[in-house]
């Protein structure tokens, strides 16, 4: 393999503890963290390496799961098992605590901003998918309560520009969203994966969707009219979701997170199997029939699992990876000729 | 199996889709009786366990059951609930009874059948019959498979009306003094009540309204003023309520309306509109072809064959009494039409009585989930603005509750269900003060039974269901 994935910096993020989640903000200076010991840590660089700017303690009860930071950069989410998700706003260098989002009745697994900013979605294991919307007092409100899936949801994530969500559960499916007349409702069941799909990203135009599952495998889907014969067949919808690619091989282990680059287009995962691995596309294949290969993987990239891989928005190949050992990895994929 | 409950119950830990055998953990009360001490216990080949004595003797052991009681008072599952209510409260049982009352000589009972207007309107909508006419011919149809009396719940729910304005009125008068009087927030709605008692608790409970939803009030009435009146023991009537809604079971079954003397519930079975409309499709039977009958006019609200309603939402129009009501009271305002302001979405609406630029009164009804989320979560921040709130747990309210009949494959859903709102609007509205029957029982039976007496069959009250902190109950 001509590309490679060279490690920057380790940190021990959440020492003693598991670090679930890392989440870079909009303008890539920043860097989120969270874990098992209920805290958040923001990271900035100075220099050539990333320092802790400040801990962000006393928000949750239990483990953080998630955190993600609104599009303009100025407020933080964070997702709890004590079935609350947190509103931080930032305050020159520090954050303060907003709001707290009751209403799950037990944990949240995963929180996401709209690109619009006014949307935030929650997930969690009671099985519904909520809806919140923000108003210019910075009050929230519940737009919806949306129990599609039948099991522990996983994962939510937004479209890149259209006020499309998409939902990952246990119950092996993919839920996807629209606003409709007067609320929102479970447009697509996107079918296919045989285990626990945790986690699901767009692309940067938003016209695919890249799944990781427990049955070891990154699915691609593709949007269609749903008039094309190509999708699945729905009743009262204008668009539909097919596989065009199934990934398989590659993971020793339960597959936990996929990203997908919005600068170069390279798709990371990270993986029960301890390693990081990231895969290109092939240009020259039909877009109908994508093809994706291996094209770089750290295979000890941590001692435990990986939970979490992030590419950087604005810096193209800067990727942070966390681990069931507490540690961030900082990585730098690196493309040769 | 899906969950008929409506969103609110199924949400919360209340669904977890486990059954009474695997993952109950409600400890099962143990009776213990004085025996010896020594004792074999056998499986016969039934599956019943036999206890065997020292002496050879054997005796049955009776099996542990869960009784719906038992759920409704835990903070686990509501599961088990469902699936004890199927076997308790089902048009099965009102059958049985029917049957029972042909072939046996013993333990005779006076059928009563309540009908809500929302089913009345569901039934209208599913057979193309105007709604009274619908009533005429389901109270034929019940009466052909022997039901005695066919009652009509908008005659009851005049006395919820005005039950409620006079606590609102009360509830208003004493808002200075008492910061959790206002806002009143309506109980017809039982899995509102049901999420509140196990979800939230102290918070909420003072601000729901004490006032019995019309099927309670009915069943005040039935195994109270009618039993009187029959010469019968309240255990001798069984009253059964066709209702929009699977969680009414679960509010017949509270014991705080179980008649603990009479041993016997003041409704024994709510069936919904859906199981009305089966019932019909297994004695195939088309309701528009049964000749019409003549209604029951003890407990209908009627003006010839022809029923009356209230005016308002189709959720029982609460909001629109006690507002109108409270305005003139209070303001002394005549208020003809009310201005419903649509807020969020279409299930939360807002009215308003204002003067001179103040607000007077303000109003609102929330339904479905989402509403009901931001309204407790606005009162537990101390912000909200309202007086009173008409709360539903049924997007779109009660003509859309989970029991009602669902539309045939080639409806659309929405069209269906706004030929119902349309089919119960219809209905020509009453002013509950001008009932004549109403303000005539309040006459002769309220008022010599007593305040007291009279507060405890108009008025119900509410629980808070403690988390449980038993150890089998922990999720790992």
């Amino acid at each position: 393999m001509k590309e490679a994935l060279a490690e920057v910096q380790r940190i021990s993020a959440h020492p003693d503890s598991r670090c679930w989640f890392v989440s870079w903000s909009p303008n890539g200076a920043l860097l989120a963290s969270c874990g098992g010991d209920k805290a958040i840590r923001i990271w900035g660089r100075e220099g050539d390496l990333w320092v802790c700017k400040t801990v962000l303690q006393d928000g949750h009860q239990r483990t953080v799961r998630k955190v993600a930071w609104s599009p303009c950069g100025n407020y933080l989410a964070s997702a709890s098992f004590d079935a609350t998700t947190c509103i931080w706003k930032k305050k020159n260098d520090d954050f303060e605590s907003l709001t707290v989002l009751e209403g799950h009745e037990n944990e949240v697994k995963c929180v996401a901003w709209a690109p619009s900013g006014n949307l935030l979605a929650t997930c969690s294991r009671d099985k519904s998918v909520w809806v919140w919307e923000v108003d210019e007092d910075e009050e929230y409100e519940c737009v919806t309560v949306l129990n599609s899936h039948t099991q522990d949801v996983k994962h939510v994530a937004w479209h890149p520009t259209k006020e499309l969500l998409a939902s990952a559960s246990y119950d092996n499916n993919i839920c996807i969203y629209k606003e409709d007349d007067d609320d929102w409702e479970c447009q697509a069941t996107l079918q296919g994966h045989t285990s626990t799909v945790w986690s699901l990203c767009f692309d940067a135009a938003g016209e695919r969707m890249a799944s990781c599952s427990d049955d070891r495998t990154v699915k691609i889907w593709k949007e269609y009219p749903s008039d094309s014969g190509q999708g699945v067949f729905l009743v009262d919808s204008d668009l539909s979701w097919k596989c065009v690619c199934t990934l398989s091989g590659y993971h020793g282990r339960t597959v936990y997170d996929v990203a997908w680059c919005q600068l170069t287009g390279a798709l990371a995962t990270a993986s029960g199997d301890d390693a990081v691995r990231v895969f290109k596309e092939d240009v020259t294949a039909s877009p109908d029939e994508p093809v994706f290969s291996l094209v770089a993987q750290v295979t000890r990239a941590h001692n435990q699992d990986v939970n979490c891989v992030s590419w950087n928005p604005k810096e193209a190949g800067l990727l942070a990876s966390c681990s069931d050992n507490g540690e961030i990895a900082i990585w730098r994929f690196k493309e040769e000729d | 199996m899906a969950s008929h409950f409506s969103g609110v119950l199924q949400l919360t830990d209340l669904d977890d889709f486990i059954t009474p055998s695997q993952e109950c953990v409600k400890p099962v009360k143990v009776v213990k009786k004085q025996g010896k001490s020594v004792a074999k216990i056998q499986i016969e080949d039934d599956g019943s366990y036999v206890q065997v004595n020292q002496d050879g003797g054997k005796q049955k052991l009776e099996r542990a059951k869960i009784t719906l009681n038992d759920c409704l008072a835990c903070s686990g599952c509501i599961t088990s609930a469902e699936s004890v209510l199927i076997t308790q409260q089902s048009h099965e049982e009102l059958l049985k009874v029917l049957q029972n009352n042909k072939t046996k000589e013993t333990e005779q009972k006076v059928v009563v059948v309540s009908v809500s207007p929302q089913s009345r309107a569901s039934l209208a909508a599913h057979y193309k019959l105007s709604s009274s006419e619908a009533g005429r011919r389901l109270t034929s149809f019940l009466k052909g498979l022997g039901v005695h009396h066919v009652f009509d719940t908008s005659f009851s729910r005049t006395f919820s009306l005005l039950e409620s304005q006079r606590e609102f009125l009360e509830r208003f008068s004493r808002k200075e003094q008492d910061s959790k009087a206002l806002p009143m927030l309506t109980s017809a709605c039982p899995g509102w009540i049901c999420y509140a008692e196990k979800t939230h608790g102290e918070y909420i409970l003072p601000y729901i309204s004490t006032t019995r939803s019309p099927q309670q009030m009915m069943g005040s009435l039935v195994k109270g003023y009618f039993a009187e009146q029959q010469g019968l023991s309240p255990q001798q009537i069984y009253h059964v309520a066709v209702m929009p809604c699977f969680d009414k079971k679960l509010e017949a079954s509270r014991s705080d309306f179980y008649l603990e003397e009479a041993e016997t519930r003041e409704v024994d079975c709510v069936i919904t509109s859906g199981e009305v409309q089966k019932m019909m499709e297994e004695q195939n039977v088309c309701l528009s072809d049964v000749e019409p009958a003549a209604l029951d006019t003890m407990f209908s609200s009627v003006c010839e064959d022809e029923f009356l309603s209230h005016s308002g939402s189709g959720s029982g129009g609460y909001l629109h009494h006690v507002f109108t009501n409270a305005a003139k009271q209070l303001f002394g305002e005549e208020v003809k039409e009310l201005t419903y302001k649509t807020l969020r979405n279409k299930d939360f609406q807002e009215v308003r009585l204002e003067k001179d630029g103040a607000v007077l009164l303000c109003f609102a009804s929330t339904y479905g989930f989402r509403n009901i989320q931001n309204l407790v979560q606005k009162l537990k921040r101390g912000k909200s603005p309202y007086h009173f709130v008409e709360v539903m747990a049924c997007p779109s309210g009660c003509l859309n509750g989970g029991g009602q009949i669902k539309p045939s494959s080639n409806q659309n859903q929405k069209d269906f269900l706004h030929q119902v709102e349309e089919l119960y609007k219809a209905e020509r509205p009453l002013l509950p003060e001008n009932d004549t029957k109403v303000a005539e029982l309040y006459k002769t039976w309220l008022h010599t039974l007593g305040e007291e007496r009279a507060k405890e069959l108009l008025h119900t009250k509410y629980h808070t269901v403690e988390k449980m902190t038993n150890g089998l109950t922990i999720k790992w």
